[in-house]
């Protein structure tokens, strides 16, 4: 396979992050697929000043919120759903340590569909009349959030929503090839848009897959590797979130790390235990749990993955093809 | 839990889930929503055409409620799964959705709704940090502008009922009146606030809400108690159904896990 972007974690973490960057990742939903891996290499590197934009919260955004790393951040949702508030992001918001900008989850989406087309402003009349249209975390920019425009063919006020164009995203797809092609088994989110509006894309993949399953398959294949920049490969990526056909959402560990990002000594205990515990992969996936990365892997939606498996390249026959054309 | 045996929460979750009607397109978000609307698939609307605002299409939860709206329990027998520009943008923003049922931190007397944070005292003209901050809009925003209809699925306190809510997430009938209308939403707004304690309904003219019914354990007192604003009454107001036998079953085998059985 030629084309090949397989790099580690480590070398896309400094090869496409800087401090003060606008940092997307988390186009999925809060216990679903997300990147959040990436994150926790941003922080073991130390990146600073990010303006985090995500489509909906995820303990990613969670850590770098708690963590520190994050000056602004701009999402539709800073929950984590049943798991309930996102300790780290609340506790960085209601401190004034980090500005939120909120918009609803329709919004966030057209606004990166928006920076996907390359339009001036996406039209729409969701979240006007609303306090997401008036009041701004950002005021103090200068900058209209949601100004209103009128339609020039029924004369009526909508919003105008400004488009979104981040430096780079990281974005967690189920499998991958070593060129770029992605394929993203549950519900993309925004995930779609996303890779068209960034200006660099990384995907951190759960598997590493034959360029053969993507022919099989192109259909599926909804990230094509024109416009990836870099391929990581990482099982458990999204830990400790869901990753449908892969793994089901850790719960136990959802609530020790959303209790432990409550505080600062509970944050530098996470930080300490789980992400600077790990050296490579194999320290990554003994820090999970061996057993509970085997139970983990026993989910109901396991047999999504089913028809795609006979291309899943075997991890010890992988580094082989790292860093070819990198 | 009461000594008919059924608890508050699950009151509310049937009374929820009887606004939901056969056929209808619907879209649930995440907890005791989706319990609702679960349920009335399982009870009498087996019909009913359920997506999340993630784009997961055709399924029903399996092994528990789940943990989010795109979570494996939800994953694990979809039929379609897209994203959240066609959930809430091609089928809500667009006006083809029948009903959305979404949660609420605050409401007040015209149907807007606080998800986003809470103050001490007004917000003022500049931003300033929330005391508490909340999860935020998420899709309900994009659900009470779109959807036909939204129901509003509250626990009856009076902290949670405001005369007006400090910081408007989700628009109601907004000042009330044809307030709304200006904006000119696809959705119509909320049909009901279903609680812990009753269901009110807007004012056909005011938009304001008002007390439709109260439930086998509740009255009209207790409402007007917990209810932050001077609450009037429709001259029809009443008691509702007591739960039957075949909606708690239906409601039951919707939440395996007994989360709505919990007392608060």
């Amino acid at each position: 396979m030629g084309m090949g972007k397989l790099i580690s974690l480590a070398e896309a973490v400094r090869r496409f992050s800087w401090d003060g960057m606008q940092y997307a990742s988390g186009a999925a939903l809060p216990v679903g697929s997300d990147a959040v891996v990436f994150g926790r290499e941003l922080v073991r590197q130390g990146r600073r000043d990010l303006h985090a934009v995500f489509h909906a919260s995820s303990q990613q955004l969670n850590l770098l919120a708690a963590a520190g790393a994050v000056a602004k951040v701009e999402c539709g949702f800073s929950g984590l759903e049943v798991f309930g508030f996102a300790n780290g992001l609340r506790r960085a918001v209601e401190t004034g340590r980090l500005l939120l900008e909120d918009y609803s989850n329709l919004a966030m989406a057209l606004r990166f569909l928006g920076g996907a087309l390359n339009w001036p402003f996406v039209p729409a009349t969701t979240n006007i009349g609303s306090d997401l249209q008036y009041r701004s975390a950002f005021s103090g920019e200068g900058r209209p959030k949601i100004p209103p425009v009128r339609d020039p063919f029924s004369g009526r006020e909508i919003g105008a929503f400004s488009p979104l164009r981040p430096d780079v995203a990281a974005i967690h797809v189920t499998l991958a090839d070593v060129a770029g092609n992605a394929i993203m088994l549950g519900t993309e989110w925004s995930r779609f848009e996303l890779s068209r509006a960034a200006k660099r894309v990384v995907v951190i993949a759960d598997a590493i897959v034959d360029q053969d399953c993507m022919r099989q398959f192109p259909n599926l294949v909804r990230i094509p590797d024109i416009i990836v920049e870099a391929v990581v490969h990482w099982p458990f990526a999204a830990w400790p979130q869901a990753s449908p056909g892969m793994y089901d959402v850790d719960e136990e560990h959802m609530v020790l790390m959303n209790k432990a990002l409550a505080t600062d000594e509970g944050t530098a205990s996470y930080l300490q235990t789980y992400v600077r515990g790990y050296q490579d992969l194999d320290g990554y996936l003994d820090m999970i749990g061996r057993n509970r990365v085997e139970v983990l892997s026993r989910s109901e939606t396991s047999f999504l993955v089913d028809p795609f498996r006979r291309w899943i390249v075997p991890p010890e026959h992988l580094a082989g093809l790292r860093g070819e054309a990198a | 839990m009461s000594a008919a045996g059924y608890s508050r929460q699950e009151m509310m979750a049937i009374a929820t889930g009887r606004e939901i009607k056969d056929g209808e397109l619907a879209i649930f978000g995440v907890g005791l929503s989706m319990l609702a609307g679960y349920f009335a698939k399982e009870h009498h609307a087996p019909n009913v055409r359920a997506m999340t605002e993630g784009g997961v299409f055709g399924a029903t939860p399996v092994g528990g409620l789940p943990w989010g709206i795109e979570c494996n329990r939800i994953s694990a027998n979809a039929t379609s799964f897209t994203n959240a520009l066609d959930a809430l943008g091609f089928l809500v923003a667009s006006g083809r959705c029948d009903v959305g049922i979404i949660g609420a931190a605050q409401v007040d007397r015209f149907g807007n709704v606080n998800t986003t944070g809470i103050w001490e005292g007004e917000i003022g003209a500049d931003y300033r940090p929330p005391k508490t901050r909340l999860p935020g809009a998420g899709g309900a925003n994009d659900i009470a502008c779109g959807a036909k209809r939204t129901v509003i699925m509250v626990t009856h306190e009076p902290k949670r009922f405001a005369e007006r809510v400090t910081y408007l997430t989700s628009p109601g009938y907004l000042d009330g009146g044809d307030s709304r209308d200006r904006f000119g939403f696809q959705g119509g707004g909320p049909s009901a606030i279903v609680t812990t304690l009753g269901i009110l309904r807007p004012h056909p003219d005011t938009r304001e809400f008002w007390l439709d019914s109260w439930y086998p354990f509740s009255s009209a007192d207790e409402i007007r108690a917990n209810t932050g604003w001077d609450l009037k009454a429709f001259d029809h107001a009443r008691e509702v159904t007591e739960p039957s036998l075949a909606e708690l079953a239906a409601l039951r085998r919707v939440d395996q896990t007994g989360a709505l059985r919990k007392e608060k």
